[in-house]
C-alpha cells in the first residue's frame, strides 16, 4: 500500500541546486527600494525558475535527528512547503507535522541575523571577520584541553570537520548531548543484541509489546514506525490484524492506539517483563537455565503486585505472545528513565531474546561504510561531564552548537552559573536562546532550508543511506553562515595550507562525496558533475551494498537485578513524568507558532504547559482542570494548570516538556512552564545517565484557577451516546475484504 | 443578467446528489479515512496550516474558541467508567465533509457556498458577506470564520514568515467563511494539467491533498470516486457505503455489518463524501 | 374612570396635539440626551469592530451567531404592535385605537429601522451588503433565493418601506393641520411639502379612506409573514432547537406580544412627557392591558408546544438542548425568560392592576425582557449544544462590544421616536375627532331614546 508515487509525477522536475545556482531572494522585503537589490527581469533568470511554476528539490528534514528525506517545493525562489521524498526507505514520502513546521524555522522572524558581541544583556554586532578574529584570539594560549565542544548528535561531514577541528587545535573534548535521547536504551541493545540501534520491523510483527516506547510520537525513527505501524494493523503477508499492547505509566500517543493499554507502578516495566517471562516458561516456551533461574522469583502474584497489573492481563499477553509470532517487544525513554534504567531496558530486551524475536523482528541494520561519518548519538552523561569540567574550571573556551543546555539541564546542576566560569563561550544558534544568552560570542546560523549537508541517520530503516541536505532557497539573511562554513573558516585558522583547496563547506562537501564516488554508488558514472547533480536530486545516497551489522545475542540475565518498587515518599508522594511531544521534544522547536498550535494529541492543550493528574487522585487533593497547581520537588518547584488526565498512574503526574523557554523568540517565551528545572540529578547505574522519570514531586493548590486552552470542549471526549467515533472488536471485523 | 439564470442556478448546482443515470462527470472528489490506521499525530493538521495559509491565532484566541484548524483531530475516550482508559484513545480527523446535500449551500444568502461540478462544497471568499448562516447549519461545525484580519495581525505572518504564503492559495481577510476545500488548488492544476494532456487525472498519487501527502500512516486516501480504478471507489465498494444513500443496506443487517465504513450524521442525510473506516480493538487482550 | 371627553372641542385637540410639537420640556431634553449617548456607545462599538473584525464581540466556533441576530429578532417582533392597532384594529373598526396608533405605528418603523441596523451589523463584511440585493450586474449573479436570510432581508425591506409609506398616508391629515397652524421657518416648508396640498375636499377624503384601506390590507398579511420568515431563519435550518415545525406562528404571536408590551410602555411615557392624558386615557390602556395578556397566553400555549415538540419528538438532540436550556449554562435566562413572558402577565387578569401605572410600566418592561430574554434563548444555546459535541461550547459570553451595540440600539429606538414626536403629530387629530365625533353622536342618539340611563356608561 505504500507504493511509491512520485517517480510517475513526470511533471515534477527534481533538480539539484548545483554550485552556481542563481539567486533568487524573495521580493517585498523593501530592499528595491531601499536600493540595496536591483529587480532582475525574469526574462533572465534560470531555466527552471518559471513564474507560477514550482520546482522541487530534495533535502533532508533537520527538525529531528530521524533523518526523513524532504522534497521542498520551491516558487519564485521562495520555499513553500515541504513534503516526504518517497524514495526515502525512512519516511517515504510521509512527513510529521514537526517537519512540516521546517519552514517556519526556515523563515522564523526571531532568528539572529548578525554575530553578536555580548556583555552582559546586550549585543553587540560585529562582522564575521572580527568574530573569527575573536575566537582565533580567545584560543592562543589556551591548551586544547582547555577547550570545550558541545554539541547535539552530529554525523556526516559536519561530525568530520569538527573532529579535525578538534583535532587542529588539540582537544578531545567533544561532548555530543541529546537531552532526551534514548541513550539507556542504546546501551542495553549494544549488550542485549550487540548493536546500538537495531532495525524494528513493526510491520512484520504480529503482536508489540511496548514497555514506554513512544514509537508514533516521539521514539527515534516516528514517521518510519508509522508507516510501519499501518501496514502492521492492517495485517501484512496475510496475517491478521498486529495487536499492540503498550506498557507505561503515562499515556503517550502509541498508547492511545494500543489495544491494549496497560499502567503499571512508575519503574516497574522491567519486573513486569520478568513477570511475563517467567509466565511464558510456565507455558512451556524453552529458555536458557540462566534466564529461567533470573526469573524465577518472579511469579504471577508478586508481578501483579509490584506492578498493579493483574495475573489476568498477565496471562492474557502471555497467550498473545506465544500464539503470535513473531512479535516484537520495545523498551522505550518511559522504561529507561530510573535510577535502573539500564535493568529495566535489558529485562525487557530479555523477552525479546526469549520470544525468539532477534533476527526476526529485530534485525541488524546496515550500515554506512565511513565510520568517521557514523552518528555521534548524544546523551545526558557528557553534559554532566561537561557540567563537571566547567565546574572545575577546567574549560577556558567552550563552543556550544546545536544544544541548549541551559534550557534542558536540572537547574540543581547549575549549569548555567558552571558555564559562567569559561572565560570566552562562543554560542551558534539561529535563535537567541537561554544558553545563547549566556554566551561571549553568538554566532547566527543559517536555516537547515538553507544549508549544506550529509547525514548518516542512527536508525537505518532498510538499506544504508547518506542524507544530502542542499539549500531550498537562497539565504533569507545576509549575515548568517552554515555551521559547515564557519568550522571549515575556524579549521583554516589552524590549517590553511590543508583545507585551501576547498573555498567553502559546499566544496569541501563535493570534493568529499566525489573523492569517494565509487563507494557512493557512482562507479558508472564517469563525470563528476552528472553524478553530483544526480545525487543532489535525489537527495539521498543509497548504499546498496552496505554490509550489516551482526547482531550477537548475549542473555543479560546474570546481571539482572531488579529494586523492589519503592515505598511511597510521605513527603513526596508522587513522581513527576516529564512527557516528551512529538512537536515540541526538548524545546527547540517551540518558536514555530503550527507547534504551538497543533494540539497536544492527548490533552488537546495548546499554547502552554499543563500538568496531568489521574481523576481519583485529583479527588483525593480536590483539584479540578484549571487549578493552577504548585509541583515542588527536592530541587524546585513551578506553578502549571491541571488537567485532569484517566491516562496516567494516579501516583504519578506528567508535565511535558519543551515549553517553559525564558527566552528564545516571540512564540516561545513565555509559554508554559519548563519540567527540566525542577529535575532531581539521579543518574542510570550503569550509563549515568540523567534518569528523567526519578523525580518525586508533591503538589498544591495555590488557589488561582485558569480556563485551559484546549481543543476539546466542555464534554471532552465524549460522544454523547452518537455515533461519530465507533469501535469494532477483532471478533466482529472482517479486514480481509479490505482495500 | 438574464432571468434564465435566476432560474439555473439552484438546479444546477445545488442538486443533492447525482441522480440515477447522471452522476458526476468525469470528477467527484472524495475521501476515506481509516481510524484503525490514524494514530492522532497531528500531521496532517500543520500540513493544512502549510498548505492552506492557515493563521495561527495564538494563544487568546484560540482560548475564545477562535482556532483556524481546517482540519482538527479529536480524541475521544471510551464512555463505560473504567479507571484508567485502557483500550487507548479514539482519534478522529474532523474536517469538511463537503457534504452533497451540504446544508450549508442551501442557507448562504449570496450563494457564496456552492456546488461545484466535480463535487466539492465550494466556498468564494470575494462572495461571502460573513452572515455565518452556513456555519450555524452546519451539523459538523468544520467552518471558520476570519473574526479578525488575520494579515495584518501581530505576529501571525510577520515579515519573513509572509514569505510562506502559498500563493496558490488566498490570503483570507477578515469578515470571511473559510473551510477544507480538499485542496482544490491542487485538484485544479491536475485537472488542467490532465485536460492539457487529454486524458483524466490518475489515482497514482497524482494528486493528493496536503493531509493524504503527510499522513504518516497513509490512513487518508482521497481520489476520484467516480472512477472504478481509483482506491477510493473499491474502498467505498468493499465498505458498501453509497454516496446517495443516507441509510445504508448493509446497517440494516441483522446483527450489524462486519464491514467498517460509515459516515457521519447520515441520518441527516447532508451524503457526506468522507467515509470513515471504524477503529479497530483485539478481542483478545 | 375618565375616558376622552366628548365634548372636547377640536380646536382643543389641534392645541393640545401641535403643543406637543414645541416647547420641549427639560425632561424630553434629557431623554434626548441619554439615548444620543446611548447610540453613541453603539457608534464607538461599532467603528471598533469594523476596524478590528467581529471577533471583538466573542464570537467563536460554534457560536457564529449572538445577541444581534437575537436583538434582531427582538425589534422585528417589537414592530408589529404598530401594525396590529393601525391596521388590524382599523379594519375591526376598534375605536379606541384612535389616540394611539400614530405612536404604535411609529414604533414600527422605528424598531425595523432598529432592526435592520442589527442584519448590517452582524454581517462580517458589512462593506459587501448589497451582495444580499438581486440588483443587475455584468456577471449575471443573482443573491440565493434558497435561503432564508434572503427572504428576511426582502421581507424586512418590504415591510419597512410599507409601513412607512403607512405612517405617512395616515398622517397627511393631520400635516395638513400642522401646515396651517404652524409658524413660518422650516418646519411649515416641511409640512407644505408633506401635506401633498391637503385641503380636506370630499375627493381627498374618499381617496386618503382608499388608500389608508388598501395599504392596512396589504400591511397585516405582511406583518404576520415577516415575522414567519425570521422564524424560518431558524425553522427552515437543520440544528436542533430550531427545526420545529411551529416556529412561524410562535414567532408571530412572540411579535405581537412585545409589541404590545412596547406599547404600554410608550403609552405610560408619552401620556406622561407629552401629558397627554386627555387622549391616552385609563380605558384605552385598560384595553391593550387585555389585549396583552390574550396575547401573552397564546404565546405560553405556543411556547409549550415548543418544548413538548423538543421531549416527545424523541430526537435526542433536542431532548439534549432542551435540558441543557433548562440546567445548563443558560439555566437562569431561560427560567427567566419563562418567568417574566408566562408567569409575570397573569397579574395583569387583576382589574385592579389593568390601570394602575406604576405596576403596569414595570409588568411592561419586564414582559419585554422576557421577550428579548426568548429571542437569546433561540440562539444561542443552539450553538452552545448543537449536533456536534467536540465542539460544544458553554464558556462563551458575548462581549461589552455586543452588549455596547444592543444597549446603543435602545438609544436609537428612542433618539428617532423622541425626533418623531417633535415633528410629528404623535397622537392622530383627525382621528381623534372622528372619535369623539362619533361618540357624542352615539350619546346623543342615546339620550335622545332615553336609553342612557339603562346603559349606565358613556361610551361604547
Amino acid at each position: 500500500m505504500l507504493k511509491s508515487d512520485f517517480d510517475r509525477r513526470d511533471f515534477l522536475k527534481v533538480l539539484g541546486w548545483g554550485g552556481t545556482a542563481v539567486a533568487l531572494t524573495g521580493c517585498g522585503n523593501g530592499m528595491v527600494e531601499s536600493g540595496k537589490e536591483t529587480v532582475v527581469s525574469y526574462v533572465e533568470t534560470s531555466d527552471y525558475m518559471i513564474p507560477s511554476i514550482s520546482v522541487y528539490f530534495n533535502s533532508t528534514c533537520a527538525q529531528c535527528d530521524a533523518g526523513c528525506s524532504i522534497t521542498g517545493r520551491i516558487r519564485e525562489g521562495r520555499v513553500l512547503k515541504l513534503e516526504g521524498n518517497p524514495e526515502s526507505a525512512i519516511n517515504r514520502g510521509k512527513t510529521c507535522g514537526l517537519g512540516q513546521a521546517g519552514v517556519q524555522n526556515h523563515y522564523n522572524p526571531d532568528r539572529i541575523r548578525a554575530p553578536l558581541l555580548r556583555t552582559g544583556d546586550s549585543g553587540e554586532a560585529i562582522t564575521w571577520e572580527k568574530a573569527y578574529a575573536l575566537i582565533d584570539e580567545k584560543l592562543k594560549g589556551v591548551s586544547g584541553n582547555e577547550v570545550a565542544f558541545l554539541t547535539g548528535g552530529m554525523s556526516g561531514h559536519l561530525k568530520v570537520l569538527l573532529g579535525n577541528y578538534m583535532d587542529s587545535i588539540g582537544s578531545k573534548n567533544h561532548f555530543a548531548y541529546e537531552a532526551i535521547g534514548p541513550a539507556v536504551v542504546r546501551a542495553a541493545n549494544k549488550k542485549s543484541y550487540g548493536v546500538e540501534m537495531p532495525r524494528f520491523n513493526i510491520s512484520k510483527a504480529r503482536v508489540v509489546l511496548s514497555f514506554g516506547a513512544d514509537f508514533l510520537g516521539a521514539w527515534v525513527s516516528p514517521v518510519n514506525f508509522s508507516q510501519q505501524y499501518a501496514q502492521f494493523r492492517k495485517g501484512a503477508g496475510g496475517h491478521q490484524r498486529g495487536v499492540l499492547v503498550q506498557v507505561e505509566s503515562k499515556m503517550t500517543i502509541t498508547g492511545a492506539n494500543a489495544d491494549r493499554w496497560l499502567v503499571v507502578r512508575p519503574g516497574t516495566e522491567g519486573i513486569l517483563a520478568l513477570g511475563i517471562i517467567n509466565a511464558l516458561g510456565a507455558h512451556g516456551v524453552k529458555m536458557s537455565g540462566d534466564i529461567a533461574a533470573a526469573v524465577k522469583g518472579y511469579d504471577k502474584d508478586r508481578v501483579s503486585k509490584d506492578t498493579g497489573v493483574s495475573g489476568e492481563q498477565i496471562e492474557k499477553i502471555v497467550v498473545l505472545l506465544k500464539e503470535r509470532t513473531p512479535s516484537l517487544v520495545l523498551a522505550g525513554s518511559a522504561a529507561e528513565g530510573y535510577a535502573h534504567g539500564s535493568q529495566n531496558a535489558a529485562a525487557i530486551n530479555l523477552l525479546n531474546q526469549v520470544l525468539g524475536n532477534v533476527g526476526k523482528t529485530v534485525e541488524a541494520a546496515a550500515v554506512v561504510p565511513f565510520p568517521q561519518m557514523a552518528p555521534a548519538t548524544g546523551n545526558t552523561a557528557a553534559l554532566k561531564a561537561l557540567n563537571d569540567g566547567l565546574s572545575a574550571g577546567k574549560y577556558k573556551v567552550l563552543f556550544s552548537y546545536g544544544a541548549n543546555p541551559v534550557f534542558t539541564s536540572p537547574a540543581a546542576m547549575k549549569f548555567k552559573d558552571n558555564m559562567a566560569k569559561a572565560g570566552f563561550k562562543v554560542v551558534f544558534a539561529q535563535y537567541l536562546d537561554e544558553t545563547a544568552l549566556q554566551a561571549d560570542l553568538v554566532l547566527p546560523l543559517d536555516s537547515a532550508l538553507e544549508d549544506w549537508g550529509t547525514q548518516v541517520p542512527e536508525y537505518m530503516a532498510e538499506g544504508a543511506q547518506i542524507n544530502i541536505q542542499q539549500p531550498l532557497m537562497e539565504k533569507l539573511h545576509a549575515d548568517t553562515r552554515g555551521m559547515g562554513n564557519i568550522l571549515l573558516a575556524l579549521v583554516k585558522q589552524r590549517r590553511a595550507a590543508e583545507y585551501k583547496p576547498f573555498d567553502d563547506y559546499y566544496g569541501y562537501l563535493r570534493a568529499a562525496v566525489l573523492q569517494n564516488k565509487a563507494a557512493l554508488g557512482g562507479a558508472h558514472q564517469a563525470d563528476n558533475d552528472i553524478f553530483w547533480n544526480e545525487t543532489l536530486s535525489k537527495g539521498i545516497i543509497k548504499l546498496d551494498g552496505a554490509q550489516h551489522a551482526s547482531l550477537s545475542v548475549k542473555s543479560g540475565a546474570a546481571g539482572l537485578s531488579l529494586p523492589e518498587p519503592s515505598a511511597i515518599d510521605a513527603q513526596y508522594p508522587l513522581q513527576l513524568i516529564p512527557s516528551v511531544n512529538a512537536s515540541l521534544r526538548d524545546g527547540r522547536n517551540t518558536n514555530q507558532p503550527w507547534l504551538q498550535e497543533s494540539p497536544d494529541p492527548l490533552t488537546t492543550i495548546v499554547w502552554d504547559s499543563w500538568v496531568e493528574i489521574h481523576p481519583k487522585k485529583a479527588a483525593e487533593l480536590g483539584i479540578v482542570e484549571g487549578d493552577i497547581v504548585e509541583v515542588s520537588s527536592k530541587s524546585g518547584s513551578l506553578k502549571v494548570q491541571a488537567y485532569i488526565f484517566p491516562g496516567i498512574h494516579p501516583d504519578a503526574i506528567s508535565i511535558p516538556l519543551g515549553r517553559g523557554h525564558e527566552a528564545m523568540g516571540r512564540y516561545a517565551k513565555g509559554y508554559g512552564v519548563n519540567p527540566f528545572q525542577i529535575l532531581d540529578m539521579v543518574y542510570d547505574k550503569e550509563t549515568g545517565e540523567l534518569a528523567l522519570h526519578e523525580t518525586r514531586v508533591k503538589i498544591s493548590k495555590t488557589g488561582e484557577r485558569v480556563i485551559v486552552v484546549k481543543d476539546e470542549g466542555p464534554v471532552g471526549g465524549n460522544q454523547e451516546g452518537q455515533k461519530i467515533v465507533p469501535l469494532m472488536a477483532t471478533d466482529k471485523a472482517n479486514l480481509s475484504k479490505e482495500i | 443578467m438574464s432571468i434564465s439564470t435566476l432560474f439555473e442556478n439552484y438546479s444546477e448546482f445545488r442538486h443533492r446528489h447525482p441522480d440515477g443515470d447522471v452522476p458526476h462527470n468525469p470528477y467527484k472528489w472524495a475521501m476515506a479515512i481509516d481510524l484503525d490506521a490514524c494514530s492522532g499525530c497531528n500531521a496532517c493538521s500543520v500540513a493544512c496550516y502549510a498548505e492552506n495559509n492557515l493563521p495561527v491565532v495564538g494563544k487568546e484566541k484560540f482560548a475564545h474558541g477562535q482556532a483556524m484548524h481546517w482540519m482538527r483531530i479529536e480524541r475521544y475516550w471510551d464512555q463505560d467508567g473504567r479507571e484508567f482508559p485502557d483500550r487507548g484513545a479514539r482519534y478522529l480527523p474532523m474536517l469538511c465533509q463537503q457534504c452533497e446535500a451540504a446544508p450549508c449551500e442551501t442557507v448562504c444568502p449570496v450563494g457564496a457556498t456552492n456546488h461545484t461540478p466535480d463535487g466539492l462544497n465550494s466556498q468564494i471568499y470575494n462572495r461571502c458577506i460573513g452572515s455565518r448562516y452556513c456555519s450555524s447549519n452546519c451539523p459538523y461545525k468544520v467552518r471558520y470564520f476570519n473574526w479578525y484580519d488575520y494579515p495584518t495581525t501581530d505576529n501571525v505572518w510577520p515579515a519573513e514568515m509572509n514569505m510562506q504564503l502559498n500563493p496558490d492559495v488566498t490570503v483570507r481577510s477578515k469578515g470571511v467563511m473559510e473551510k477544507c476545500t480538499f485542496c482544490i488548488q491542487r485538484i485544479r492544476g491536475a485537472e488542467i494539467d490532465a485536460k492539457t494532456q487529454g486524458r483524466l487525472v490518475r489515482d497514482d498519487g497524482e494528486l493528493q491533498t496536503a493531509c493524504q501527502q503527510a499522513c504518516p500512516t497513509s490512513a487518508i486516501s482521497f481520489g476520484n470516486l467516480v472512477d472504478p480504478e481509483s482506491k477510493v471507489h473499491k474502498q467505498w465498494r468493499a465498505q458498501q457505503v453509497d454516496l446517495d444513500k443516507h441509510e445504508q443496506v448493509k446497517d440494516e443487517e441483522e446483527g450489524g455489518t462486519d464491514l467498517r465504513g460509515y459516515r457521519i450524521y447520515e441520518f441527516l442525510a447532508p451524503y457526506p463524501s468522507i467515509m470513515y473506516l471504524e477503529r479497530v480493538r483485539e478481542s483478545e487482550i | 374612570m375618565k375616558d376622552i371627553r366628548e365634548d372636547i372641542a377640536w380646536a382643543q385637540i389641534n392645541k393640545d396635539v401641535l403643543k406637543s410639537l414645541e416647547n420641549p420640556r427639560k425632561l424630553y431634553w434629557v431623554i434626548l440626551f441619554i439615548a444620543i449617548a446611548m447610540v453613541g456607545v453603539a457608534v464607538g462599538c461599532e467603528v471598533y469592530q469594523y476596524n478590528v473584525g467581529l471577533g471583538v464581540g466573542n464570537f467563536d466556533n460554534p457560536h457564529m451567531w449572538g445577541l444581534y441576530i437575537a436583538t434582531f429578532i427582538f425589534w422585528i417582533g417589537m414592530s408589529h404592535s404598530g401594525t396590529l392597532l393601525s391596521a388590524i384594529l382599523h379594519l375591526m373598526h376598534a375605536d379606541w385605537r384612535k389616540p394611539i396608533y400614530r405612536f404604535a405605528e411609529a414604533m414600527t418603523t422605528f424598531s425595523l429601522m432598529t432592526a435592520g441596523l442589527f442584519v448590517a451589523v452582524h454581517l462580517g463584511r458589512i462593506w459587501q451588503i448589497y451582495f444580499a440585493l438581486p440588483y443587475p450586474n455584468m456577471r449575471q449573479v443573482w443573491p440565493n433565493f434558497q435561503s432564508p436570510l434572503l427572504w428576511d432581508a426582502m421581507a424586512i425591506f418590504t415591510y419597512l418601506s410599507s409601513s412607512i409609506l403607512f405612517l405617512y398616508i395616515g398622517m397627511i391629515p393631520d400635516l395638513a393641520i400642522c401646515r396651517d397652524n404652524m409658524h413660518s421657518g422650516w418646519r411649515r416648508k416641511l409640512y407644505t411639502a408633506l401635506a401633498l396640498g391637503w385641503e380636506g375636499t370630499d375627493r381627498q377624503w374618499r381617496n386618503f379612506r382608499m388608500t389608508y384601506l388598501t395599504i392596512a390590507c396589504f400591511l397585516i398579511p405582511l406583518a404576520v409573514s415577516v415575522h414567519s420568515i425570521v422564524a424560518s431563519d431558524f425553522g427552515m435550518s437543520q440544528q436542533p432547537g430550531w427545526h420545529i415545525t411551529s416556529f412561524p406562528p410562535y414567532f408571530v404571536a412572540g411579535a405581537l406580544y412585545s409589541g404590545c408590551a412596547a406599547i404600554i410602555t410608550l403609552f405610560i411615557i408619552l401620556r406622561y412627557v407629552f401629558k397627554f392624558e386627555e387622549y391616552m386615557t385609563m380605558p384605552i390602556l385598560k384595553k391593550i392591558v387585555r389585549l396583552t395578556f390574550a396575547i401573552s397566553m397564546v404565546w405560553t400555549y405556543l411556547v409549550w408546544v415548543e418544548y413538548a415538540t423538543a421531549w416527545f419528538g424523541h430526537n435526542p438532540h433536542d431532548q439534549h438542548l432542551l435540558l441543557e436550556k433548562a440546567t445548563g449554562t443558560y439555566a437562569p435566562f431561560w427560567w427567566m425568560m419563562n418567568f417574566c413572558a408566562s408567569v409575570v402577565p397573569l397579574i395583569l387578569v387583576f382589574k385592579r392592576f389593568q390601570t394602575n401605572i406604576p405596576v403596569l410600566f414595570a409588568v411592561s418592561l419586564l414582559l419585554n425582557l422576557g421577550m428579548w430574554l426568548e429571542r437569546w434563548m433561540i440562539v444561542a444555546p443552539t450553538f452552545a449544544d448543537g449536533y456536534y459535541p467536540w465542539t460544544w461550547d458553554h464558556n462563551q459570553w458575548p462581549s461589552l462590544v455586543q452588549w455596547g451595540i444592543v444597549f446603543g440600539s435602545f438609544g436609537w429606538f428612542t433618539m428617532l421616536f423622541m425626533i418623531f414626536c417633535k415633528i410629528f403629530p404623535s397622537v392622530s387629530m383627525y382621528e381623534v375627532k372622528e372619535m369623539v365625533y362619533h361618540r357624542s353622536l352615539a350619546t346623543k342618539k342615546l339620550q335622545a331614546t332615553g336609553e342612557l340611563a339603562a346603559a349606565g356608561k358613556g361610551a361604547h
